[in-house]
């Protein structure tokens, strides 16, 4: 296989893992490329610490006209994450004890309608390929069995595959615990080493 | 057609059939490069908040 990245196939790289920086230009983008949910917070989020890196790189993912992958379960990350928002810009540290607390659902539900109206154009901006639960619930559970990589990880990088993407765009080391000849992965500078030596030997 | 991807070749599940696959896919909404263009940039530009968006706020670890 060519690998995306431009280098050596996946699999047999030794010190690549698989494991490519997104800040690099010469990075070759796949078609289709996957998304998760990591990536998608830093681009959309002007405040985000990685929104200088992850802007940029999905410009040039649009400017590649390639395709893009996502599991459906993005959406619904992206509308708890606005609801978490809200409750942690009332209660900073103590968000997680007022979850039921009412007095921020008004400005939960106006950042949810910001978050999915801004996730719309995102999206429908590029050609989007959002895979659904049932289309990899198998496959899912296996990756967590064989590899011990978290449910919603394993969602997203299942999503990838069955879609044919060779390549999943994240800032979570958590998708390094599948093997590199299984999924490459694109991550910022900062992750390299992290990902690189969570990968299976 | 539904296609669930269950089965494994060299331990790598197949992908989904084309059938399914095109069934997925959403083309554009907007009708020029431009306007796409335009759309993106609204989708990722001036969106502020008060916090840090860490990943359990979205049910990471």
């Amino acid at each position: 296989m060519t690998h995306p990245g431009g280098r050596r196939s996946a699999g047999r790289s030794p010190i690549g893992r698989g494991v490519f920086a997104i800040e690099e230009e010469e990075l070759l983008l796949p078609d289709p490329i996957a998304l998760d949910t990591s990536f998608v917070v830093e681009a959309l989020i002007a405040t985000q610490p990685l929104h200088a890196v992850c802007n940029p790189f999905l410009m040039r993912i649009f400017e590649s006209g390639i395709s893009v992958v996502t599991s459906e379960l993005l959406r619904v990350e992206l509308a708890e994450a606005a609801f978490a928002i809200a409750l942690k810009e009332r209660w900073a540290g103590q968000w997680r004890r007022h979850r039921t607390d009412g007095r921020s659902r008004p400005r939960a539900g106006r950042l949810l309608d910001h978050t999915l109206m801004r996730y719309d154009k995102m999206f429908g901006s590029l050609t989007h390929i959002s895979i659904t639960l049932g289309d990899i619930a198998t496959i899912a559970t296996t990756f967590m069995t064989n590899y011990g990589i978290a449910s919603y990880d394993a969602a997203h990088a299942a999503s990838a595959i069955v879609a044919g993407a060779e390549a999943i765009v994240t800032t979570d080391t958590g998708f390094a615990l599948l093997p590199s000849s299984l999924l490459p992965i694109y991550t910022d500078r900062s992750r390299l080493a992290s990902c690189r030596s969570k990968r299976p030997r | 057609m539904r296609s669930v991807a269950t089965k494994q070749t060299n331990g790598r599940p197949e992908r989904l059939s084309p059938e399914r696959l095109a069934e997925l896919t959403h083309p554009p909404v907007y009708k020029t490069l431009e306007e796409r263009r335009a759309a993106l940039k609204q989708a990722t530009e001036g969106f502020r908040v008060k916090v840090r968006v860490t990943p359990d706020m979205y049910g990471r670890r």
